[in-house]
């Protein structure tokens, strides 16, 4: 059953920040209305598990209607969203925006791969005097992650390494990771050769019995989601308790636009246009949370103007859209004769890496001559066949018939992919704004993107290069296609990791940051944001168990403050 | 040549969908026949049109409708690939011909697509295959062996493109896992990692490379 109208707390967004904030809130006896822009979206009845691609036209390659191939979880979106267009600068470097339109957002079909940020993270210009530090420590966030590694399920469980910056979780947050697949193994000892430590993945996928939940069943691949609700989406493990409460109202089609305020300058509520009818709507609760994405949560607040707020909401300094990040990505892949011709074995795992590598050279920057450092994310294995299948032949290999099957079969599962993510520093040519022409099919104003890499950024990319050839070496493979060596060429396109994070940040004083610690907005006491919109840097660390224990603090703070009648 | 060299297809190659699908195409092409169950064959596309829509942003994933758009492949085409996907892919032992699988109807879906890869393989596959039927449709056993190896030969792009969509369409099926050794997509109680067997031999390759 459905809470009434009127509401505490109305959320805007379903993902990562949406879903905890309603989780904690609803738990704590607020009713919430929860505005999602895109359709309803039921896991247990939608994901494709066990599908094979012959049942998919195109078997199952990418398209621009599904840019990350025919299952993949995410609907009505991807890089384009239809009728909602965004821009990119001109003379701007390349900005991509990956967006869904469907109930609980990106958790549906992201990587699973949950690393806490560590305590140099946090205070990174104390550090070097590079980026901006946190209002708050490692130590101030610790509790929180362990909570959120104990409610979503996280693999990683292992005696403690010690690693710099790369944090132990305590014991009993964090369930066993599969054993090391071959390739896993066989990587490893490159790696270990060159003295960098290789250790167990943290995935939010859950590998031992846990109240409430089932186990990973270590097949069909995570990025379709989870019929069975064995990894981490916000669908599966906080909307059902929430709803369970009997606190939370759920909308889907609602595509917030503004947040409304009173004669007092308070947050009365916000106003959507339904994206199916096109009606506009104005709901009221006793406070807003922004949990839209850190793109939609900028726009939504550059767009709630007003005399008293001219260039939009919490921009009196001219902090909302600033310090937009993303991690850079550099992708290097190898063909490894020693794994060719290797006995059948079913390396499908639990989809996300059982093991990675751990950025390694913190006391090295110095000579590196690149400030921040990346962790190496490697897939490889006797994957499900795709249409990429052919690259294991090369061009000129003109083989048919019996001969073709079996060099298919020889090098099938002989190549290893090596990915590096890594620290991006704030800089002042990222940013997102209003484009001062472009609307959206509803006539609202659209972001207009800038970008620009740093110099730290193409240095670190251009190392990952020459890293991951070093290791293909050792391991006595070759690289596939045509190595670019150059970081600048190498390096991903601003976005194109999808962890743009960033533009609306948090700090210690309402002069350079739009959020306190808590995500409570400087200007509008009872407006939040709980998104990766107030994240102050972006380690390589992949974002989301940062931005689920966040919100959960953040919606803590909230909620106390709604106790004591402090809305 | 030599006596084991892959022998061409003989019979002619019927497309692998049902007549409801058939129809569909039909209304929507308007120029095709429909010469009996499941057997379909078109004519060459009116020239000018705007292409087709794809299957948006929100296809139902669990169980996928048929690819949407019209197929263009003529019925020469699609013989042509039927015989090429059969030289590159001939039934050996219990694996079955590409065209058992239904590669040709693929590759019709494939190159009939409204989508940027796709549109890009169009002119270039068709126009192979068109090459091809021209070269290999009417002759012998022995022309039409021939006309197959020089294509192979010459390492030209149509006969990579080709090639690599007839391995992708094979190796994506039930019969195309068993061929190449793929065990998994299976529900498991629990991951217990690589066999002792992959375990000895993945230490035996490290300790040759030094490792």
């Amino acid at each position: 059953m459905a809470a009434a109208e009127p509401y505490d707390v109305i959320i805007v967004g379903s993902g990562a920040g949406g879903g905890m904030s309603a989780y904690h809130l609803t738990k704590s006896g607020l009713k919430v209305l929860m505005l999602e822009a895109g359709r309803n979206y039921d896991p247990t009845t939608e994901t494709p598990m066990f599908n094979i691609p012959a049942q998919a036209p195109l078997r199952g390659a990418s398209t621009p209607d599904k840019p990350f191939g025919f299952y993949d979880a995410t609907v009505d979106g991807g890089w384009e969203v239809p009728n909602e267009p965004y821009t990119v600068a001109e003379g701007s470097e390349e900005f991509t925006w990956w967006r869904p339109r469907m109930l609980g957002g990106r958790t549906n079909h992201w990587g699973r791969i949950s690393l806490r940020f560590g305590p140099l993270d946090f205070k990174p210009r104390s550090r070097d005097g590079l980026g901006y530090d946190w209002p708050i420590t490692y130590d101030d966030l610790a509790p929180w992650y362990d909570k959120t590694e104990k409610l979503i399920g996280v693999t990683g469980a292992a005696p403690p390494r010690g690693l710099t910056n790369t944090p132990d979780s305590p014991p009993g947050c964090l369930m066993e990771s599969p054993p090391p697949r071959g390739f896993e193994m066989f990587y490893a000892r490159a790696f270990e050769a060159m003295g960098i430590p290789v250790v167990p993945m943290h995935g939010a996928v859950v590998t031992q019995k846990m109240e409430g939940r089932n186990t990973c069943v270590f097949a069909t691949p995570c990025g379709r989601g989870c019929s069975i609700g064995a990894n981490f989406q916000s669908t599966t493990v906080l909307l059902p308790p929430a709803m369970a409460t009997k606190n939370l109202t759920i909308t889907t089609n609602a595509l917030v636009y503004q947040v409304d305020l009173d004669a007092n300058g308070k947050a009365k509520g916000v106003s959507y246009v339904d994206r199916v009818t096109g009606e506009h709507h104005s709901v009221t609760a006793k406070a807003v949370v922004l949990a839209a994405g850190s793109g939609e949560t900028a726009r939504i607040l550059l767009n709630s103007k007003s005399s008293k707020f001219p260039d939009g909401l919490c921009n009196t300094h001219g902090m909302v859209g600033r310090y937009l990040m993303d991690s850079v990505g550099l992708n290097v892949t190898g063909q490894f004769p020693a794994l060719e011709g290797l006995p059948p074995t079913n390396d499908d795992g639990m989809s996300v890496e059982h093991t990675y590598v751990p950025w390694w050279g913190y006391d090295k920057h110095k000579e590196l001559g690149f400030p921040r450092g990346y962790h190496v994310e490697i897939g490889g294995g006797r994957g499900m066949p795709s249409m990429g299948l052919a690259r294991l032949m090369a061009d000129d290999e003109s083989s048919v018939g019996d001969a073709l099957r079996a060099k298919l079969r020889q090098r099938y599962g002989s190549i290893i992919s090596f990915n590096g993510r890594g620290e991006m520093i704030p800089n002042d040519d990222c940013y997102c704004e209003l484009d001062p022409k472009t609307k959206d099919k509803w006539g609202i104003p659209v972001l207009r993107f800038h970008w620009k890499w740093g110099e730290s950024e193409t240095k670190q990319a251009a190392h990952m290069v020459t890293t991951f050839l070093e290791v293909i070496d050792r391991l006595g493979g070759k690289p596939v296609g045509t190595v670019e060596r150059d970081g600048r060429k190498a390096i991903s396109k601003g976005g194109e990791m999808i962890h743009e994070v960033g533009t609306a940040r948090m700090g210690a004083s309402d002069a350079d940051s739009v959020v306190n610690q808590y995500g409570q907005t400087w200007a509008v006491p009872n407006l939040f944001v709980t998104d990766g919109a107030v994240l102050v840097s972006s380690p390589d660390k992949n974002p989301t168990l940062s931005i689920l224990a966040l919100a959960w603090r953040s919606s803590d703070h909230l909620a106390t403050l709604a106790k004591q009648g402090a809305l | 040549m030599s006596d084991d060299a892959p022998q061409p297809a003989q019979e002619p190659y019927v497309r692998k969908i049902d007549r409801r699908t058939a129809l569909t195409w039909v209304g929507v092409v308007g120029a095709a026949t429909v010469v009996g169950a499941g057997v379909v064959v078109y004519g060459p596309k009116v020239g000018g049109k705007a292409e087709p829509k794809g299957y948006g942003t929100d296809p139902k994933l669990v169980n996928p409708d048929k690819a949407p758009w019209p197929r263009l492949l003529s019925d020469e085409e699609l013989q042509a690939a039927a015989i090429l996907s059969d030289f590159i892919l001939p039934a050996s032992g219990t694996a079955p011909a590409a065209s058992a699988l239904g590669v040709p109807d693929f590759v019709d879906e494939w190159v009939s697509a409204p989508y940027p890869d796709q549109l890009k393989d169009r002119p270039l596959i068709r126009d192979g295959l068109k090459a091809l039927a021209k070269k290999a449709g009417k002759a012998d056993a022995a022309g039409r062996a021939a006309a197959l190896s020089d294509l192979a030969g010459s390492g030209s792009d149509f006969f990579r493109r080709f090639r690599a969509l007839t391995i992708g369409a094979y190796y994506t099926t039930e019969e195309g896992f068993k061929d190449i050794g793929y065990i998994g997509n299976i529900a498991r109680e629990a991951d217990e990692g690589p066999s002792a067997e992959v375990k000895a031999a993945i230490e035996a390759q490290l300790k040759k490379l030094g490792l």
